[in-house]
């Protein structure tokens, strides 16, 4: 008697989540999802192109912007890359500090998804109190290197200067009443009956095929994979942490929920020890003015609040300029996974998954 | 008002203005702006849409996702070959009057990107009525610069906006 | 700088992109391919020539003294061999060195004629394999319980024009979780050659080829779906290419404004994978 039809509709590139320009091509049958197709570049830049042209120096400035919502964790893996590219060994304070800078960096990152979550899905206070912290942290950005969001925190072999004077009392202010922030959260999602509704059995990615697709970060944890890259290959002033890698086995968005908030607290733990254990000695490695490659390339990878950041840079002999510059974008991977995560669910849950993807559109489309 | 120095009774319950102020002034109060953000400008706009900064007390709080209920573009972020023709599309859903501000330098200008993809400012697009520098910028200069749209439509005219319109399309 | 400024009957400026100074293009004369062989013999000229420098210095130096002596003059001061400056830096260039670590001797043991190269440079483990095996390969290390590599982590290639016998190199980055190590597959593929593709052994690189085909334009064979995934579907030219100008060949100088209603009923009409386009489409000059 009904004819029943697929329906193709076009989760366009501008819609009110704020995950950036990405387009969705689904087939619907009814109100469930049959089959998606992401289309992306509605933000390539091309980045890639444009720091083959600009020293190694420079070229920090452009990966700010990939990632855009945790520049400084792009900036560590850039400079770690090149410093690896050449061979630079790095003072200990400033690999202190940096590990400092790049764990308040994944607080800010998360408390970033948290809201855009949260805003989603239909929770609109949690936007409000996490973007209170996260004010205090861009702050903390602010008197380090004097941006609160495009940072080029690091230089080459360290850092610019040292840390200003009453960095470390806003540290401290902070530190101190991050922890009931927390909770704070907890008490307006985790137990919420809504939120359980929405959240618990939806985008359910299995280990086996978040390996196979090369999905990393709290996505693969709440699988039930450990693999964190500061533990795994330890990169920065993580080897010298004691921390621990949340992971679940639930693999839904309930679980990366909860990965995610373990690893905010993780973090702050992390801090701490940074604060408390903060060596003297210089910032700043003794390097010649010009930087000058050999043969060499590498791939350096560090834990991004996303997933697996990856530089892959191939080094020309007497240039200044790296002839390759590679960014292995954990969201272009993960996003690759949305698909098999969605098929056969409701149009709501898309909405839910891909928030709990945490894809920035800046560094899958560069 | 009249010249007399007490208020008469119906002075009490009456303002005497033009209509072309009151509309303005309605208008400028109460933005509608559409969620438009492409880059990392777009966090500086939730930035300033949340609670330290509050872009809701001048009037502007309500973000549409739709453009047909919208009368403000905030182009925040970097506008590639690809979104072009989307931008263009959102642009003319909108109904008159309307407006538009390119927050950040890759709106105003391609930003530090000037690459085979990257389109050298949202104005090779669309008209563009404020534009605000910076990278991302603050909270504080989308504030200003939105005081400063505001002063514009205060201060502007319905026959002159009319009539470029009706000279634009020909 | 010389831009000429080309207005047309409208009146609108037209920038004219042929002018632009930083859109010439300069190709790279080296071949920057890590390799242990080559640095090996890089390194052993440059030594031969140092020697064969001081040996020349010395030769001058005689002729230099016997002239002296039979002109009556006093003798030129003796040559001294350079010492290298010692390098005060916090810098010191990782070299290649030959492959000691298992992994690498394991896939020569097993792959035997088909590893062109294996060496270790800055504590990463790299191995050049034959183009045409490079599936094999990658089975081998996903499935062998000595090797273990679960995940690909990155897929890439890079543009050599200047080398002979090949024109890009594809890279394959490997990841052990289990073990935690990490791999470099390295093949060498010449123009129009097209390589096997990786998703059958590791999905991921669904979208790491397209992205390959979009910006070098290296196709693969049995993809399940080769189009063009960052730039639009109807780009001309491959971005990443060392031919090709950052500024691009003047498809983003089109005219948005101009083509009003016809923008929407493009889009009615259009059905391929991106949002309507300029009714006329750009030309790559």
């Amino acid at each position: 008697m009904f004819k029943n039809e697929e329906m193709e509709i076009n989760m366009g590139p501008q819609h009110p989540s704020t995950h950036g320009v990405l387009r969705l091509k689904l087939k619907l049958d009814g109100e469930v999802v049959k089959h998606c197709r992401p289309v992306i570049g509605y933000l390539h830049r091309g980045v890639e192109k444009i720091c083959e042209n600009k020293t190694f120096f420079q070229g920090q400035v452009w990966t700010d912007r990939m990632d855009y919502t945790s520049a400084v964790a792009n900036n560590l893996g850039w400079a770690e890359a090149v410093e690896k590219l050449f061979g630079i060994t790095v003072p200990r304070r400033a690999q202190y500090i940096r590990t400092m800078l790049n764990e308040y960096n994944r607080l800010a990152s998360h408390l970033i998804w948290l809201a855009t979550h949260g805003l989603d899905i239909g929770a609109m206070t949690v936007f409000l109190y996490t973007f209170r912290e996260r004010e205090a942290i861009l702050d903390m950005f602010e008197a380090f290197c004097g941006a609160r969001l495009t940072t080029t925190a690091f230089r080459i072999g360290g850092l610019r200067e040292d840390l200003p004077p009453g960095f470390e009392k806003m540290a401290r202010t902070f530190q101190a009443r991050f922890l009931d922030c927390v909770d704070e959260y907890e008490t307006l999602l985790t137990e919420n009956r809504i939120w359980k509704k929405r959240t618990i059995g939806v985008g359910i990615l299995k280990a086996e095929d978040a390996i196979a697709m090369g999905v990393t970060g709290p996505v693969l944890r709440a699988a039930g994979v450990q693999y964190d890259i500061r533990k795994a290959f330890p990169y920065a002033a993580y080897k010298e942490m004691d921390f621990e890698v949340p992971t679940r086995t639930e693999a839904d968005t309930y679980a990366r929920y909860l990965v995610r908030l373990e690893e905010m607290r993780q973090s702050h733990r992390i801090i701490n020890q940074c604060l408390d254990g903060l060596p003297e000695g210089p910032v700043m490695a003794k390097l010649p003015k010009i930087l000058r490659s050999e043969v060499n390339e590498v791939y350096h990878a560090t834990e991004c609040p996303k997933g697996e950041l990856g530089y892959y840079l191939v080094g020309e002999k007497g240039s200044t300029n790296p002839y390759r510059f590679h960014v292995r974008a954990p969201g272009f991977i993960n996003l690759q996974a949305l698909p098999m995560m969605i098929e056969g669910s409701l149009v709501a849950d898309v909405i839910a998954t891909i928030g709990t993807l945490d894809v920035v559109l800046g560094e899958i489309d560069r | 008002m009249g010249m007399m120095n007490q208020p008469t009774a119906l002075e009490h319950v009456l303002i005497t203005t033009k209509v072309e102020k009151i509309i303005n002034w309605s208008r400028a109060t109460s933005v509608w702006p559409m969620t438009f953000g492409l880059a990392c400008c777009a966090i500086e706009m939730m930035a300033a849409g949340a609670a330290r900064f509050d872009f809701d007390r001048f009037g502007c709080g309500i973000f549409r996702a739709s453009p047909r209920q919208s009368d403000l573009m905030i182009v925040a972020g970097t506008v590639t070959y690809k979104m072009a023709p989307i931008i263009k599309q959102l642009y003319d859903q909108m109904p008159e009057p309307k407006w538009v501000i390119a927050l950040g330098s890759c709106a105003t200008a391609g930003g530090p990107f000037d690459s085979y993809h990257t389109v050298q400012g949202v104005d090779k697009v669309i008209p563009v009525d404020i534009y605000i520098p910076g990278c991302p910028p603050r909270p504080e200069s989308l504030i200003y610069g939105f005081l400063k749209l505001q002063d514009k439509i205060m201060s502007g005219s319905m026959a002159d906006r009319y009539k470029e319109i009706f000279e634009a399309v020909g | 700088m010389a831009m000429d400024e080309v207005p047309n009957e409208t009146g609108a400026y037209i920038y004219d992109i042929k002018a632009a100074p930083n859109r010439q293009v300069v190709m790279p004369k080296t071949v920057p391919l890590p390799g242990l062989k080559t640095y090996l013999e890089e390194q052993a000229a440059a030594v031969a020539a140092e020697e064969a420098k001081w040996q020349k210095a010395l030769a001058d130096f005689e002729t230099a003294k016997a002239k002296a002596e039979a002109e009556g003059k006093d003798a030129p001061k003796a040559p001294v061999r350079p010492v290298a400056k010692p390098d005060t830096n916090d810098m010191k260039f990782p070299a290649p060195a030959p492959a000691t670590d298992p992994d690498l001797l394991h896939l020569q043991e097993v792959l035997g004629a088909k590893v062109e190269e294996c060496f270790q440079q800055a504590g990463e483990l790299t191995c050049q394999v034959a183009k045409e095996a490079i599936l094999e390969v990658l089975t081998l290390c996903r499935d062998d319980a000595a090797l273990g590599y679960e995940m690909l982590a990155d897929e890439t290639a890079t543009h050599y024009p200047a080398a002979q016998g090949f024109a890009f190199s594809v890279v394959y980055h490997l990841t052990s979780i289990r073990r935690s190590k990490r791999l470099r597959l390295r093949i060498l593929v010449p123009e129009g050659f097209e390589p096997e593709s990786a998703v059958p052994v590791y999905p991921t690189a669904n979208w790491l080829e397209r992205e390959i085909w979009d910006m070098l334009g290296i196709r693969f064979q049995h993809h399940p779906d080769m189009t063009r995934i960052l730039c639009p579907e109807d780009w001309e030219g491959h971005a990443l290419r060392k031919e090709y100008p950052t500024l691009g060949l003047g498809q983003r100088d089109i005219d948005f404004r101009e083509d009003r209603s016809g923008v929407l009923m493009r889009i009615a009409m259009e059905k391929a994978g991106n949002m309507g386009i300029n009714i006329n489409p750009p030309r790559a000059e």
